[in-house]
Parts: C-alpha cells; structure tokens; sequence
C-alpha cells in the first residue's frame, strides 16, 4: 500500500511538475532561439504561411507513392500503435477519471475487454517496431540511446497497464503502483528525448511547409 | 445462557476445568459446542469436517483468560464485537473466555479494576491473550493518553510481558489508524511497532468484522496456535483475498459498466462503484463473503464504495470519493510555477545561445576587419 | 430463510452453482456408499445467490427425517430426497443463516448425543430420580438445575 501511496502521491506529482516545466522550456528555448529568415522574394505561386503549415502536417501522414512500398510495414504498424496508445489513454475509464480529476472534464469511455484486447495489439505492435530496428543494419547504426530509451517508457505503461488488468504475478495495488510509476518515469523522460514529438512534429511540419512553399513547391 | 456481563464478572468456574465442563453447568451442551464449531469452520474458510477438532479443542480448553486494553480508540471495535438482544452462536465466544479486564464492559472501575488486571496477569501468567483496540501515543513521552496515571506505553509494555499472544483490533491498534493519520500530533504508532518479541495478531477494519475478531479467537481456543497471517500479521481466513476478488459487481468492472454517482441508475442495477471511489482492488478484507449484521449487507451492496478502512494508512489515501486511478495529491497546484520556471530556463538559456553566437559572430567580423555588421535576427 | 434487503439485481438469478453443488454431492454420496468416509459441502463459503440455494433445496427435496434443534438459537436437520445427504442449517441472531452445509453422512454429528452430555445426563437423571424418590430428604448436590438453553 505503501508503494501505491507514494506513486499516486508525490511520484506523480513531481513527473507532472517536470512535464510541464520541461515541455515548457523545450517549447520556449526553441522558439527564442535565432532563426535564419529568409528574405528572399517568393514564388509567384507562394500560399500563405498558415495554409501552407497545414497541409504539410497533413501530407505527411501519407509517404510519396515512390517510397510506400518500402515503408509500408513500419507506417502500417506506426499508425496501429500510435492509434492503439490513444484509445488506451483516453478512451478507457479509469484514465479518463485520472482526466477529469485533474482538468474537471470527462467524456465517454469504451468497454474494459475491448481496451484490454487493443492494449494487446498495440504491445505487439511496439515490439514489432524495435524488432524493425533492431534488424535493420542502417537503422541499427544509427539508433542512439533515446531511440531504445523512449521505446521502453512508451512500451512499459502498456505492459504494466496489461498485467494490473489480468492481476497476474503480485498484489493488486503493487501492480497498480508499478504502472503508475511507469506513466511518472515516462512523463518525467517526455520532454528531453525524442518523444517530445508529440508537441514537435507539428512544429518542424509547418516549418518545413513553410520554407518549401516560400520556394513555390506545389505540396 | 451466555450474557457479555457474565463474562465480564469472571470464570465462574474454578480455573483448572475445561470449558466443556464449566459450560455443561451452565446448559452449554457438547452439541452446541458443536454448532459454534461448524460456524467457526465456516467463517475461517476450513472444511467442514474441521468442526469436530474445533468442537474438540474448544471443550478441551481451559477458559481463556482475555486483558482488554484500549487505548486511542472510538470504542467501535468492542461495539462491533458485542451485540444487544437475543443471545446466540455468534455470542458464545464470551462464554469461553473470561473478560478478565475491559474499560467499556466491565462493572468494576477505579482502583479496583486495576487490581482485577494485575490479578489476571498474575494469576494466568504466560496464558493470556491481551486484546488491545487503539493506538498509542509516542509523542512528549506518551503524554496524550493516560489511563490510572500511567501512560498508554507504560500500560501496554507491562500488561504484555506475560502475555501468550497479542491481537491487535481495529486499525488504529494495528496500522495506528485515525490518531496516526495526517499529521498524526500524538506520534500515533501500530502495537505491532512497540511489541516485538511476541506474536501480534493484527485484525484490521474500522472496525473489524466482528467474526474476524471472534473467529481468531476461537482458533486460538481450539488449536492453541496462531492461524495463518499475511505479510501484515492479518489472519489469511478473513484478509487473504480483496473485495474487488469476491465483490458481485465485478462483471460490471469487466464490462466496463460503471455507476455515475450515489443511487444512479446504474447504481441500482448493480454496477461497480469505481468511479465513486470504491476502494476494493486494493482492500483485503471478508466483507464481501461474510458481510455485516450477520450477512445482511457490507457497504458496497448497500451502494457506497469500499473505504479501504483494513489497510494501513487509509485516511490518507487521497479521499474517500476520489476514485484509485487519480492523483492522491493536487498535481496541477504547481502548474503554474513549473511553467514559469520552464519558460524561465527557456529564456534564460536562448538568450545565452544567442548572446554567446553575437560574440563569436562580432569576433570573427573583427578578425575579418570587416564592418561589424550583426546579423539581424 | 431468505436474506433481506440484498441488491435486486442477484435475487432471482441463478447461476448454475446449485448443479455444481449438487455434482459434489453426488460425488460425495458414492463415496460414502462405497467406502463409508463421510464428507461435507460449506454452502456458506459459496457464491450462491437466493435463487441458487432455493434451486438447491428443490432439487435435492426432503426425505424422511426432520429435526428443529434449539441451541444458542435454532438449527434445522432435514435428510434430503437422498438418504444419506443431509441439509444442516445454522441460525443466529434473528433467525438469520449463521452457517449451513450438506452433511454426506449416516447421521450428521449435531444430531447425536455427545459422550460427554450422556454422563452428564446420566448423571443428572440419578440425582433428579434421587429426588422424586426421598421427596422430604434435602437434595444433595451443588448443581444448578436450571437448564439455561435460549
């Protein structure tokens, strides 16, 4: 109990603090920093910024026909566990209670089994992702340390979430409290490695939007 | 007839017969022994065909000396324990042991109950159990309770020195309860953190099921031994499995069928007060097999969620109505400064990126002899 | 005897636990047929909702024997359809189940006198006789008489 306590406690509250605090600083020391404008007159056929921003967060959701069908797998099963990780987060009760404890808003939930079996594929999933990387000679040369790191804290909230549900191994609120933790390790570790793309993509889109669109490529 | 206060006056019979004896004067027949014996079984979660040992053990026993200490408490404990109205099975426990000493229910006060304490300490030396209800108070040398000019420590300390075994009723006396909850001012301590060198039996629960108390203490009677305890010196009959394991809402939490608020809809069909607050994943106790009142209900049937009142510290689980999956504390109080130090180390470092990039551009200007000319950023 | 105010949602639900019980029973029967060890099922430790142990008592019906017994409130001993398999029922306070089992047995314990109540019966029918007989003597003795069942 004793463990539960202080992973609902102070745990969670100093992995919040650092959350915020460090996507914060991310946010604000990116933005600060200098940029190199160009001052270059644009194409003829330049659309304005935000339009431009836009669709190319939207266009690269998709790969260039030219590249599909060697990325197919890792795009497939990208979209299959970021999809599955936000139907566990924000579609299943006692998360959407964590939710509405904090921000005092809620809304519906989908059923516990149903949860259970995407939390299934989606660890299934994750794990395809690392075998793809670990096989990969180019990719295997090129992983670095928060490219293993950010794997694991995304990868354990859903295996001790999986274990909690089924109550296997030790006591319930232990259980509990290991995947609590695993949510603190992963809140805390979110801002510094490269999961902070969860804020980022959109940014580095619109800014490669916007420089390519300045030089009139038609995206 | 079996009556508290009787028990309360002490053996009525000379302290070397059994039970069995002593009781058959007084219309307590073999049969009946038997009786309380398959309820005992029952309620222990042994076979049934334990009850003849039980019977057996229970016959066979000297009558039990019990010193009945309380200290931090309410109270709630003994008023489980006992029961007004008809005398039955549940109630024959009080005629196998003597209440050789009990604040609430003895007729004896002052002086004179003091003596009645020493007396049965001296007279069933290494043979008596001391129940003890209510936790004790550490701080100012134990100060905040005195009873008969004597700090609760003292009395403790001394009363268990000859003591066979010690159970711990209630969750103040085992885990230190509501006087140990935040900010705990009387330095509130479990008696299992004071008495270290004899066996303590912890029967948690605000206030613990009564034939929790009265089942361990008939197995004691029966078997002379301790029963079998978890990692937090409960008996495994009655705190080996949780609610959430036994609960009849269950299904519901599988489903993903969840009450709303108190007396909902939902509520009424039946369904898991998770988002209520129901603390029963976490709570190891018997209320959901043996229930309350003699099986008519336990709080989550009558539809409020499970407190958790067996385990250690659970006042301080964050709120009786906030539901497991949330923060215990209020993360979002330090939004605000963490952002601002964010946004503080943010800046700070920008501008000292920047500040150093300018050195080094106007350096390298200079070196250039070129017309310092910044880069306008 | 029916437990009151129980959520409304498990009353009249059966769950299939009064087969279950029953297969036990059986087991338990032919056992005591074959060899003659006798043997038990707690009901009370059991997930049986009010529709069960209804389902329960019909199915295994009464037989020939019925006993009320009163001590430290009132039990019930009735032999079921089937010799051998007996329903004992425990009740405590306010007539609610304290503990009940299905005694595969030839008779179930509570129902016999135990050694010790029979000397001391014994006992007390020779004083009480003692006492008929020598009306004017002064009866010897130290025991309470009373018998102080509830």
């Amino acid at each position: 109990m004793e463990l539960l306590e202080f992973a609902r406690g102070p745990a969670l509250t100093f992995a919040i603090v650092v959350f915020i605090a460090g996507v914060v600083f991310r946010i604000t020391s990116l933005f600060l920093m200098w940029r190199t404008r160009d001052t270059s007159t644009g194409s003829a056929r330049e659309r304005p910024v935000f339009v431009a921003a836009l669709r190319e967060i939207a266009r690269r959701m998709w790969p260039e026909s030219v590249y599909k069908r060697q990325t197919m797998f890792q795009l497939v099963n990208g979209y299959v566990f970021h999809i599955g990780l936000a139907i566990i987060v924000f579609l299943l009760l006692p998360h959407i209670l964590f939710f509405k404890d904090l921000f005092g808003i809620s809304w519906p939930h989908l059923p516990n089994n149903l949860i259970y079996a995407v939390s299934v594929i989606t660890a299934v999933s994750l794990i395809a992702a690392l075998l793809m990387r670990m096989s990969n000679p180019a990719q295997r040369i090129i992983s670095t340390f928060d490219d293993y790191f950010s794997w694991f804290v995304t990868f354990l909230p859903v295996i001790t979430g999986l274990i909690a549900t089924s109550h296997l191994g030790a006591r319930y609120e232990t259980l509990l409290a290991l995947h609590i933790l695993s949510v603190a390790l992963l809140l805390v570790w979110l801002p510094f490695g490269k999961l902070m793309h969860w804020f980022l993509v959109f940014v580095t889109r619109s800014q490669t939007g916007a420089h390519l669109n300045h030089r009139g490529a038609q995206l | 007839m079996s009556d508290k206060n009787a028990a309360a006056r002490g053996p009525v019979a000379p302290a070397n017969t059994t039970l069995g004896e002593a009781l058959s004067d007084r219309g307590v027949s073999r049969r009946t022994f038997l009786k309380f014996a398959s309820y005992t079984a029952s309620i222990l979660a042994l076979p049934p065909t334990a009850a003849t040992a039980i019977a057996q053990g229970l016959a066979n026993a000297r009558r039990q000396s019990v010193i009945w200490l309380s200290f931090q408490e309410c109270t709630g404990c003994t008023e489980s324990i006992t029961r007004a109205g008809t005398p039955s099975i549940e109630d024959l426990i009080f005629d196998f042991i003597s209440l050789d000493y009990h604040h609430t229910l003895q007729n004896a006060s002052g002086h004179a109950a003091e003596e009645a304490r020493h007396t049965a300490m001296r007279e069933n030396a290494g043979e008596y159990i001391v129940v003890v209800d209510g936790s004790v108070p550490l701080k100012d040398d134990g100060i905040y309770s005195t009873i008969a000019g004597i700090s609760n420590l003292q009395m403790l300390e001394e009363t268990v020195r000859d003591a066979f075994a010690v159970i711990s009723v209630g969750s103040c006396a085992a885990f230190g309860g509501i006087p140990g909850a935040y900010p705990n001012p009387t330095g509130a301590v479990p008696i299992s953190e004071i008495i270290t060198d004899k066996p303590v039996i912890n029967i948690s629960g605000c206030p613990p099921i009564p034939e929790a108390m009265t089942g361990t203490i008939a197995y004691l009677l029966s078997f002379a031994a301790l029963p079998e305890l978890d990692h937090l010196g409960r008996p495994k009959a009655f705190f080996g499995e949780a609610i959430h394991d036994r609960c009849y809402r269950r299904p519901f939490y599988e489903r993903g069928m969840f009450a709303k608020s108190f007396d909902d809809e939902g509520a009424r069909q039946g369904w898991c007060l998770y988002e209520v607050g129901c603390k029963g994943p976490v709570t190891y106790n018997a209320c959901a097999t043996l229930k309350w009142n003699n099986g008519v209900s336990f709080p989550i049937q009558s539809g409020h969620g499970c407190l958790g009142c067996s385990e250690p510290g659970f006042w301080d689980m964050g709120g009786f109505y906030k539901p497991l999956s949330t923060a215990k504390n209020d993360p979002l109080k330090w939004a605000g400064g963490a952002a601002v130090a964010g946004a503080a180390v943010g800046a700070t470092s920008a501008f000292a990126a920047r500040s150093l990039r300018n050195k080094s551009l106007k350096a390298a200007a200079a070196a250039a002899n070129a017309p310092a000319t910044e880069e306008k950023e | 005897m029916p437990r009151d105010d129980r959520a409304t949602c498990l009353d009249a639900t059966t769950t299939g636990m009064a087969l279950s019980v029953m297969a036990e029973v059986c087991r338990l029967l032919e056992a005591l047929a074959a060899s003659g060890q006798p043997g038990a099922v707690d009901l009370r430790s059991l997930p049986l909702t009010d529709a069960d142990r209804q389902q329960l008592e019909d199915l295994l019906g009464r037989g020939e024997v019925r006993a009320d017994l009163e001590l430290a409130g009132r039990s019930e001993v009735w032999e079921t359809a089937y010799p051998g398999a007996w329903w004992v029922r425990h009740l405590g306070a306010d007539d609610r189940i304290a503990s009940e089992e299905i005694a595969v047995c030839p008779v179930p314990e509570i129902l016999q006198a135990h050694p010790d109540d029979i000397r001391a019966g014994a006992r007390r029918l020779s004083q009480d006789l003692a006492a008929l007989q020598a009306p004017a003597a002064p009866v010897p003795g130290d025991t309470n008489q009373e018998t102080t069942h509830v």
